[in-house]
């Protein structure tokens, strides 16, 4: 075993070269099969103290409960802790939000709410609030203070009219960054103002509660218990909201942990690959070591060994290097990610905190234990298929295996040239070694086609698109509504209809803007109906220029345009499927639109269900053509204006418009641009992310063109040379160099760009269905495309030069002495 | 006398730890053209490095080496390629084929290298003298020994170089084909009116030389 050892041991210093590029490459899987699973744990974990840190503690809420439900839903052995809350009001008259909520103790412990100082409200004079809200309400105040606060009441699903009352400070709760940030805040009532206020038979509570955890690991048990229980005392689906966050935080999500297994493998395999094809490489060459040592009487088992302890040697310098270097980098990696994004993500700048003040812990032993047993299974099994080889070389023919004389017996004979140039020299080398070029093309190609793929993905991913999918037009203005607030009942659809702010006046006025140049209306109305469980919908009706659109936007059924102008016919849209799952083509739905006078009874007929981008349908149920929707009303049931303009953004457009929004106060508007830049961040991290692991998985890949290449002139120095001796020229080397790589780069461009443009299709097709990223136009990844050649043509050339270079460092008669 | 090959005061010397190995040591020489020049002396005298020497493979400390009058040593490196391969021919002691290009290329390889039109006449006229005209299409790793040192003396004389420098050509070889070979490097040289410089360390190929030079510790001690 001692010998074995020594051998593998000088086996791996003499084979200097190819065990560097066999190190870097073990190194670089090593390093991102350490770095996924701990970016991807950090990430969880971040998150997970963070929301155990902010979040609110229940598992799920049921809303719309009354007190007899709440008394039976608390005695159930499956709550193991519940706390009440209940909308009493909003504060009137001030620009600000500020919600009149009734908590009860043990609600504000779920909801980690914590009393700065007095106590909990009880008396219907009682109030408990914080600082942010007494300066919205411009006034000072201590515990005792009785401040005049004016309010509505929520009676109905509506707020009531304004009514003030006086009430007396007992405690203080602190206010958070996004509560001021955003000037919403909360204000804490007593139940004796809530029952005093609302009737005994309209109080509806939101029973918030902690399911018994016993014998439940994932979220996936959980949600189902919660559901079950809310099945036990008929609360509809509809009325549960899961506390995802928490859960996902305290219990394993399910969903994580192929994500990250399915990567690792990707890693693996790339690892294998490239290991397997250096090693195969060099095999020939050293399939005449092994033979001699097998002729003076190694076994094969040794043999084996030899090769798997030279593997193991590199392994063990390169996987703990990998490991000290992925330890350093993860730090930073973190900082500089929460750095990039903290602005626009509260998570990200808590977690911040968190990491620097040490409460989250990346360095994780299972990682670095998971890592090594990972890297060091990559190493063996790309090292199985070398040491088959090496266990089955013939003792004889080893010895007679001359490096170079790869033709073997009864190989047909090529057509030889009559004359020879660097070109066909070149080409009968590539030629000679035909299972040598295409491992190390189609090893490298294999990442190349992964890239490729991922990219087109990336590609798809475009901001523009998400912002065009949800914004039409450049601007988007509408009128405000407000369902059932007894204070402001213009703002009811019913009366807004009426005096619709979306008016012709609006509309020249926009058209006056420079820089604008057209506005599409689109009409619609609300309805409520049985089929959506008693709620409202929108019917949104499309202009005639839309035709082409709503019609090949159908994916279910077929109906023209000019059928859904008689107002009793209606495409579903597709995306309403997940809140209404039973409505389905043939259903004719009784509903009753809102109509200024009061409700209209109509029946409509769902005749198709349709794909269309949400900045089309605003979220609206139903879909008709235009002269439909104007059947249904004499008012004007202009819904949206999308305003299109010159430039996608134009700052002094945008001011004047909101000028003209302000100046009104009874419209809203959506500006493209805002769209585009928060898709932007969502979307620029991902890649960010995936482009970061792709380059490394490239710099892997490469490794095995670097050693093809350094491979192919060592074991020719011989050769190289004698060609030099007789006449040629540095220029005629470094072009034969040359076209040996651009032949490697060429191909391994032509299957990585070529294939991967050709699969980049269908899995955009995929992507698309499951609406990955909200994909929904396929773009060519031209950037990632152009990127790919550059690195690869660059890589090339700079190899060419410098194996060059090293080739004329040595004596021309250094060369032609030299002896494998 | 016409004289091919000229070395002034040549020196090299090769650096062992702290051994100085004098593998040439200020030698003047002259070699005349057409002739058959053996070089000889013991091994480690300094004969191959002289050799290489001469055909600009290796360069030395100091000194001077002149073919056709040009000093090789002051060409560039591409210049010398150039150089190398339309005046001088090689042929080495283990024959240096390439093993991926079939007999007939292996011929034309240095004319092609020189970017020159292939005569396929003169090769054949070659093939035919070396009498390998059946072989051309035979890989450098089916031939024996004897045929490989014929493919590779019909290399160095393909270009019609007017020097050939050979390097033991019949190290490897047996004493029957030895004899062939020389027989057959010494008509070629001849029908071509090349200059042919051989290194040997065998007395009898050297006894069929014109010119005799024997070789001692980096310094030529006598010419024959």
């Amino acid at each position: 075993m001692k010998m074995i050892v020594q051998i593998a041991l000088a086996n791996a210093k003499y084979h200097k070269s190819k065990n560097i590029l066999t190190g870097v490459t073990i190194f670089f899987t090593t390093l991102l099969l350490f770095l996924v699973p701990t970016i991807g744990y950090g990430m969880i974990e971040c998150q997970n103290v963070v929301i155990n840190e902010k979040y609110p503690t229940w598992h799920a809420l049921y809303r719309d409960i009354t007190e007899e439900t709440v008394t039976k839903l608390s005695g159930h052995h499956l709550v193991e802790r519940f706390g009440l809350r209940s909308d009493f009001g909003v504060v009137a008259n001030i620009e600000a939000e500020i919600m009149m909520l009734y908590l009860d103790e043990n609600g504000f412990d779920l909801y980690k709410q914590e009393l700065l100082e007095g106590k909990f409200p009880e008396t219907e004079e009682e109030i408990v609030v914080s600082k942010g809200v007494l300066k919205e309400l411009s006034k000072t105040g201590e515990i005792g203070t009785t401040i005049t606060i004016p309010y509505q009441v929520y009676r109905n699903d509506g707020l009531d009219y304004i009514q003030e009352k006086e009430f007396v400070i007992c405690g203080f709760i602190e206010d958070a960054e996004t509560n001021l940030k955003q000037r919403i805040y909360s204000a804490f009532v007593s139940q004796d103002l809530l029952k005093k206020e609302i009737p005994a038979e309209e109080i509806s509570y939101y029973f918030l509660f902690q399911v018994s955890a016993e014998d439940v690991k994932t979220t996936e048990e959980m949600e189902l218990r919660i559901k079950q229980l809310a099945e036990q005392f008929k609360i509809s689906e509809q009325a549960i909201r899961v506390n995802q966050e928490y859960l996902g935080a305290n219990y394993v999500d399910p969903a994580y942990i192929p994500g990250i297994v399915i990567i690792m493998i990707i890693i693996v395999l790339a690892g294998m690959i490239t290991i397997y094809s250096i090693y195969y490489i060099t095999m020939g060459e050293r399939v005449q070591e092994f033979g001699k040592i097998k002729a003076i009487g190694a076994t094969r088992k040794q043999l084996r060994r030899i090769v798997l302890i030279e593997g193991m040697i590199i392994a063990g310098v390169a996987i703990p290097f990998g490991l000290l270097v992925g330890t350093f980098l993860i730090k930073s990696i973190y900082l500089g990610m929460f750095e990039l994004y903290q602005d626009e993500n509260e998570m990200m700048s808590i977690a911040k905190e968190f990491i620097l003040s040490g409460k989250i812990q990346f360095h994780q032993l299972w990682i670095y234990l998971l890592t090594v047993f990972v890297a060091v299974l990559t190493v063996y099994l790309s090292l199985l298929r070398p040491m088959k080889v090496v266990a089955r070389i013939s003792e004889i023919e080893a010895i007679r295996f001359h490096m170079g004389q790869l033709l073997k017996k009864g190989k047909k004979t090529r057509k030889g040239y009559k004359d020879i140039t660097v070109g066909k020299l070149t080409k009968v080398y590539l030629a000679g070694n035909k299972k040598k070029s295409i491992i190390t093309i189609c090893s490298m190609a294999i990442t190349g086609l992964f890239f490729m793929v991922v990219a087109t993905i990336l590609s798809c991913a475009d901001p523009v698109d998400g912002a065009n999918y949800s914004i039409l037009g450049e601007y988007e203005i509408s009128a405000m509504i407000e369902l059932n607030n007894k204070e402001h009942p213009e703002l009811e659809w019913s009366e807004v209809q009426k005096n619709n702010p979306l008016d012709e006046e609006l509309k020249n006025k926009i058209l006056q803007i420079e820089g604008i140049n057209g506005i599409e209306c689109y009409q619609g109305t609300m309805m409520i109906s049985d089929a959506f469980y008693g709620g409202r919908e929108w019917i949104i009706g499309f202009p005639e220029s839309r035709k082409r659109q709503l019609e090949e936007g159908i994916v279910e059924g077929s109906v023209t345009y000019e059928e859904l102008m008689m107002g009793d016919k209606a495409i579903l849209n597709k995306m309403m499927l997940k809140w209404y799952p039973e409505l389905s083509i043939g259903d004719v739905l009784k509903v009753v639109v809102e109509e200024g006078t009061g409700g209209i009874e109509r029946e409509v007929e769902i005749v198709a269900i349709g794909d269309y981008p949400m900045g089309m349908t605003s979220y609206s149920c139903l879909i008709m053509a235009e002269e439909g929707i104007e059947k249904f009303s004499e008012n004007n049931l202009s819904r949206f204006y999308h305003i299109f303009a010159d430039k996608k953004y134009d700052p002094m457009v945008e001011e004047q418009l909101r000028h003209i929004v302000e100046e009104s106060g009874r419209l809203w508007i959506r500006v493209w641009e805002e769209v585009y830049k928060q898709q932007k961040s969502a979307v620029t991290m991902t890649s960010g992310m995936c482009y970061t692991f792709l380059g490394i998985l490239g710099v892997i890949c490469i490794m095995n063109m670097i050693n093809t290449m350094i491979h192919g002139v060592h074991v020719r120095k011989k050769e190289i040379g004698m060609l030099q001796a007789i006449g040629m020229s540095d220029a005629q080397l470094y072009k034969m160099l040359q076209l040996e790589g651009v032949f490697y780069t060429a191909g391994t461009l032509l299957i990585a760009v070529g294939g991967g443009s050709l699969a980049g299709y269908p899995v955009f097709c995929w992507a698309k269905s499951i609406k990955i990223f909200d994909i929904s136009h396929y773009h060519y990844p031209v950037e990632a495309t152009i990127v790919v050649i550059v690195v690869l043509v660059v890589v090339q050339y700079i190899l060419t030069f410098i194996i060059g270079r090293s080739v004329k460092k040595e004596f021309l008669i250094d060369r032609i002495r030299f002896s494998d | 006398m016409s004289v091919i090959v000229k070395i002034q005061d040549l020196v090299k010397y090769y650096y062992a730890g702290d051994n100085i190995v004098k593998a040439i040591d200020h030698t003047d020489l002259e070699i005349e053209r057409g002739k058959f020049t053996a070089i000889v002396g013991r091994s480690g005298s300094g004969k191959s490095t002289l050799l290489h020497m001469l055909g600009g493979l290796d360069r030395p400390d100091s000194g001077k080496v002149f073919i056709d009058g040009k000093d090789i040593f002051k060409l560039k490196e591409n210049e010398l390629a150039v150089f190398r391969r339309k005046k001088i021919g090689f042929i080495f002691q283990d024959y240096n084929l390439i093993p991926s290009l079939n007999v007939w290329e292996n011929i034309v390889l240095p004319i092609g290298l020189d970017e020159r039109k292939v005569e396929s006449q003169e090769i054949e006229a070659i093939l035919n003298h070396i009498g390998l005209d059946d072989k051309k299409e035979s890989m450098p790793n089916t031939l024996s020994g004897g045929q490989k040192q014929r493919v590779a003396i019909a290399r160095a004389l393909a270009s019609s170089p007017a020097i050939i420098l050979a390097d033991e050509p019949t190290g490897n070889l047996d004493s029957k084909t030895e004899l062939e070979v020389i027989n057959l490097l010494k008509n070629c040289v001849k029908t071509y009116h090349q200059t042919l410089v051989m290194i040997t360390h065998d007395e009898t190929i050297a006894q069929m030389a014109d010119i005799i030079i024997v070789i001692e510790d980096g310094k030529v001690v006598k010419k024959i």
